[in-house]
């Protein structure tokens, strides 16, 4: 984790482009509540589209940076040095997965100060509490399914193909900007499987009160959010650690760590 | 190191001047043809079967589907929402036209050919350009794919639709976009990567080219920047040819984009000059 924030601080222009996405997300989307305004949108829209903007900031870190962890090691040539170092894969890999989510996490900082300050964005929570609660769990979630993505990377040098496939259907999967529920049916077995759907469902009842999500489809509440999506994450750290084991074995067999 | 005298330098002007109009044309087809070619098998980046499935099969339809489903979600409202779709399905050219374009210099670093390909005393237009024409071809057919997503997916209309029209504002728009991206692609010359201004502008039409709202409800500061890409006048073509528009009725639009698009080019030209001389100045030209 620390290596990872030394490199970012070395060369920070690698995480810009993750964040990018998001922001201009975001713009439009504020754009869009802003000129709907005569459909009586009001501040709790503008806060839900700002949150939704910083959280796809934190996908955007968390599926890049985080496929990218083991990606830049094949790419510098340091790959190799990795896998032999004494420590596990895995421990190695998740420091720079927590380091990336964090980046992730400024971002929607970033994002929620231009909502204020050009849109005029209001920061009233309803619950800080409950809200500074889900967004640290959330963080824990998506980077445990950062994690489980990376082990891709150790297998394959395309990797990149599934991070740039990633980005916006995990925008649309987790209901970052809009109710899951206007998904097309067959597609929302795919969303609630995904941890940080009921992450950031439980981060939009924190702020703004609405069940904004499934609508009529689950009612849920906060809490059950939150079990759901704790239920998914410690399964997606369970089959991190057992395919970080098969994995590395696998490309040390196949002998294609080096390919890139 | 030998400095060449005046008159060691005479004979090379006379024969620069003997060259005729003819000549020239021909050694200026002559590297573009080169540079179209080696553009294809250049771009490994982009010219690899994943590639091709994210940018077809993936990238359009999801970004049709995200802002499709967020204007649902804002206006309640199919009209408003197929509007975005259209925008999209143009805009979704941006991988091909503007982000590889772009990274078309950045990349030469990368393998480090752009110092051979800097020293060689090939006319720098016919280089640039010839390498980025493989990707007029990929912009328009992702953009057809993603009217096709359009038509079956979103629901829109194309019954009045004015294919020629049509077909034409795509492949304007293609080319012209292809000058935006050689105009950032300049940039990496100098900096070490234009990964960066290539994100920006690979996204940023979405916002200010009347993509999924009208520039008009911009502020009017950012219109500008709008009216500058020629994506937008791309946009506002396309939406006329689905409604009915013909040819000679987006003639005052396309003549628009196409001037936008030439201007772009010339502007991105004369940025690379400078750039190569700045970078060779400060001998920036190898940092990646």
């Amino acid at each position: 984790m620390v290596l990872s924030a030394k490199n970012f601080v070395a060369d920070p222009q690698f995480v810009i482009p993750c964040i990018i996405a998001p922001f201009i997300f975001t713009m439009v989307s504020l754009f869009f509540i802003v000129s709907s305004s005569s459909n009586n949108v009001g501040a709790s829209a503008l806060l839900a589209a700002v949150l939704g903007g910083g959280l796809m900031g934190v996908w955007g870190t968390t599926v890049y940076g985080s496929a990218n962890s083991i990606g830049f090691d094949r790419w510098n040539g340091t790959m190799e040095a990795t896998l032999a170092a004494p420590s596990p894969l895995i421990w190695i890999v998740l420091g720079r997965v927590l380091w990336n989510t964090f980046i992730g996490v400024i971002n929607g900082f970033i994002v929620l100060g231009i909502g204020m300050t050009w849109f005029r964005v209001g920061v009233g929570l309803l619950n800080p509490g409950l809200f500074v609660l889900a967004t640290i769990l959330t963080y824990v979630s998506m980077s445990s399914f950062g994690l489980m993505l990376s082990t891709v990377y150790v297998l394959s040098r395309k990797g990149g193909f599934i991070e740039n496939s990633m980005e916006i259907p995990v925008y649309i999967a987790t209901g970052t900007s809009f109710a899951v529920a206007l998904l097309p049916f067959y597609a929302l077995p795919i969303s609630f499987i995904i941890g940080p759907t009921w992450g950031i469902e439980a981060i939009k009842r924190a702020a703004v009160g609405t069940a904004y999500a499934y609508g009529p489809l689950l009612p849920t509440g906060y809490w059950t959010d939150i079990a759901f999506m704790l239920v998914a994450t410690l399964a997606y750290f369970a089959l991190s650690f057992i395919l970080f084991q098969r994995v590395e074995t696998i490309a040390k067999k196949n002998g294609t760590i080096e390919e890139y | 190191m030998t400095v060449a005298t005046e008159e060691e330098k005479q004979p090379e002007k006379t024969l620069a001047e003997k060259e005729t109009l003819a000549k020239k044309v021909a050694l200026f087809y002559r590297v573009f043809s080169g540079s179209v070619l080696f553009g294809r098998k250049g771009t490994i980046l982009w010219d690899s079967w994943e590639m091709w499935i994210m940018q077809i099969f993936i990238t359009p339809p999801a970004e049709m589907a995200f802002f499709f489903l967020l204007a649902i979600a804002v206006y309640h409202d199919l009209t408003q929402a197929q509007f975005t779709v259209i925008g999209n399905a143009v805009q979704s050219m941006s991988f091909a036209a503007v982000f590889a374009v772009a990274n078309i210099t950045s990349q030469d670093k990368w393998q480090g050919t752009l110092q051979t390909l800097i020293v060689t005393p090939a006319n720098r237009m016919a280089l640039f350009i010839g390498r980025a024409m493989f990707q007029i071809f990929m912009s328009a057919l992702i953009t057809a794919a993603a009217f096709i997503y359009a038509d079956f997916v979103f629901g829109i209309n194309f019954a009045h639709a004015n294919y020629l029209a049509l077909g034409i504002a795509i492949v304007l728009t293609s080319v012209m976009m292809i000058s935006f991206g050689l105009l950032i692609s300049s940039i990496g010359l100098f900096m070490r990567t234009a990964m960066i201004v290539a994100n920006i502008f690979l996204f940023l039409t979405m916002l200010v080219s009347g993509v999924n709202f009208p520039v008009q409800a911009l502020p009017l500061w950012l219109q500008p920047v709008g009216w500058a890409i020629p994506m937008t006048y791309g946009v506002l073509a396309a939406r006329g040819a689905i409604m009915g528009a013909s040819v000679l009725s987006l003639g005052t639009i396309l003549l628009k984009e196409l001037i936008d698009g030439i201007t772009v080019l010339f502007v991105g030209y004369f940025l690379m000059k400078g750039f190569e001389r700045l970078a060779r100045k400060s001998g920036r030209l190898e940092e990646y």
